[in-house]
């Protein structure tokens, strides 16, 4: 076959004979690097397991103390279902304005952190400023705000309104940058102002998994809630937390029960709504 | 050495009538509205054109775009077409020559003067690049945005808008799916709502890139149909690209073509055969031969 000697690009480029011949073959070895790198990563996970003092051996044996835990905690006693009930909704209560705050302020943050929205100096700072919210732990907000604002719910939701800006914030963004370019296109192509863009070609796009993110963050909220209670940033964690130490286990089985009954109510009803919105 | 046949300097504008009159009689002084007709509403003169230190994707390109006509613009993948239509919406970088759409030069524009220029030239792309999950109705509102008042701050369009919207998905014969979504749509339902979208911007040209690359025939000449008789009914002048020389044949009123980032053909369609448009689509071999 004669040679192209002119210029311009190579339509039929041949496939390497190396590649051709690894292809066609019926097994094909693992490459060096997956081989290199396989021990590494299992040695790197038995350094974690000995550095965390993980001990099947010791669960073993503990399984019989978790069985007479779990045993004294049935049957439940339901005589301050009342107070239960109360403090769930004050718990669902600082997980919807929780959830609401939260998501505003992500979504707002979110522009700022979005590669194809916002501009590079106020990209790179939003990011570490999210970087630093999410590496602080929820309680770690909910002692500063009980510190500033006392003891109840108020603290709660301050702690959970800045603890998402942080981890839903990176999420909101993320999700608009991964938006079909297409339509953006389309939109700069009409004239349409930033503003417009976002409105028309970036929300509608990332909406189900804005929504489905956000949802997802409400039932972090109820079940964070519960842990934040327990330093006295209100809620049924307060609750939870003086039944175990007074050792009232049948308060504490209903008190668990309640939480499961509502996080699984709330689940499901957002499964409803994410098959709704997809 | 590749037969070109290269610009009729003296062409008239397909959608201009001709007034007769006797041999005798004195020539009447043009009209306004004739001599618009003769002024391209985008002229490119000698572009140059690369993406970095990258390859010069055009070279030396020269283009005008008169009122009324359909030009098809003909090349093989990596031929140019697209950097050209880009050049004429400010998406491209020139590097020599000027560019001109819509009465303005595209060098050195401001991001609002930008914008304005935007908003003139309507754009018709190949996956359509319509927002699958709002309605269709919005979507051709979405070619409004430019000059949409306060009451899209909340969202909303005027009722002014939205009733030439509805029109227009009527006259794209698609406006009994104005409620539903895009996504929802056939492909070349969609291109439709994409015209339609484009028509919203009231441009004074439009550009309409591989329009029917993703399309089955029938819905190819039905949309070209379409574009065809926008630029004749409404003096708009379209320029299209396409890869299919039977359709750039049937529905342009002329044809441009590209080689390595050169015009290599640009003629009358009625002055051309298809094969005088083969050596845009010969491969480097086949010249190669042809030249020794």
């Amino acid at each position: 076959m004669r040679e192209s000697t002119t210029k311009g690009p190579v339509l039929n480029p041949a496939l390497d004979p190396r590649d051709r011949l690894r292809m066609e073959r019926a097994f094909v070895l693992p490459r060096a690097r997956f081989l290199l790198g396989l021990p590494i990563a299992a040695a790197v996970l038995l350094w974690s397991f000995v550095g965390a003092e993980f001990d099947f051996a010791k669960l073993g044996e503990g399984a019989v103390n978790m069985g007479g835990f779990l045993g004294q905690m049935f049957p439940p006693t339901w005589d301050k279902l009342g107070t239960i009930v109360t403090l769930l909704i004050e718990t669902l209560q600082m997980a919807i304005v929780g959830t609401v705050l939260g998501t505003v302020l992500s979504l707002i943050v979110a522009f700022g952190a979005s590669s194809n929205i916002a501009p590079k100096w106020l990209y790179y700072p939003t990011r570490w400023l999210m970087n630093i919210i999410r590496s602080l732990p929820d309680l770690v907000f909910a002692l500063m705000f009980v510190s500033a604002v006392g003891l109840g719910p108020f603290a709660g939701i301050l702690a959970m309104t800045i603890g998402s800006i942080g981890s839903i914030g990176k999420i909101f963004a993320e999700a608009m940058e991964a938006v079909d370019r297409g339509p953006v296109t389309a939109m700069q192509a009409v004239g349409a102002s930033k503003r417009q863009t976002v409105q028309y070609g970036i929300l509608p796009q990332s909406s189900p998994m804005l929504v489905s993110y956000t949802l997802l963050l409400f039932e972090g909220n109820v079940r964070g809630a519960t842990i934040l209670g327990m330093v006295g940033a209100g809620g049924i964690g307060l609750e939870l937390t003086t039944a175990m130490r007074m050792y009232d286990y049948g308060h504490l089985s209903a008190i668990v029960i309640c939480i499961i009954v509502l996080v699984t109510v709330i689940d499901q009803a957002s499964a409803v709504i994410r098959r709704k919105i997809t | 050495m590749t037969n070109s046949i290269m610009p009729d300097e003296t062409r008239q504008p397909a959608a201009t009538s001709t007034p007769t009159r006797s041999a005798a009689a004195e020539p009447a002084a043009p009209t306004t509205e004739e001599m618009l007709l003769h002024l391209p509403l985008a002229s490119v003169k000698d572009l140059t054109v690369s993406y970095g230190n990258g390859p010069v994707v055009l070279d030396g390109v020269d283009l005008d775009l008169y009122p009324g006509e359909m030009v098809a613009l003909l090349g093989s993948s990596g031929s140019g077409k697209s950097t050209l239509m880009k050049s004429l919406t400010g998406f491209a970088p020139i590097d020599s020559g000027s560019v001109r759409a819509v009465g303005c030069d595209m060098r050195n524009l401001r991001r609002g003067q930008l914008r304005e220029v935007r908003a003139s030239v309507g754009q018709v792309f190949q996956n359509f690049n319509l927002v699958g999950r709002l309605s269709v109705l919005t979507n051709v509102l979405t070619g409004a945005l430019h000059q949409a008042g306060p009451i899209n701050l909340l969202g909303g369009f005027t009722s002014a808008d939205r009733k030439r919207a509805l029109e227009l998905l009527e006259r794209v014969g698609i406006a009994h799916k104005a409620k539903d979504e895009a996504r929802s749509l056939s492909g070349g339902q969609q291109q439709r709502v994409a015209i339609a979208r484009a028509l919203m911007q009231r441009p004074k040209l439009i550009l309409a890139d591989e329009p029917v690359a993703s399309l089955d025939p029938k819905m190819a000449h039905s949309v070209l149909e379409l574009l065809h008789s926008i630029a004749r009914e409404d003096g708009i002048p379209v320029l299209v690209s396409l890869h299919v020389l039977p359709l750039a044949l049937q529905h342009s009123d002329r044809i441009v073509g590209l080689r390595h980032g050169r015009v290599l053909v640009s003629a009358p369609t009625d002055q051309l055969a298809a094969e005088d448009l083969a050596d845009i689509y010969a491969s480097d071999e086949e010249e190669s031969d042809v030249d020794a």
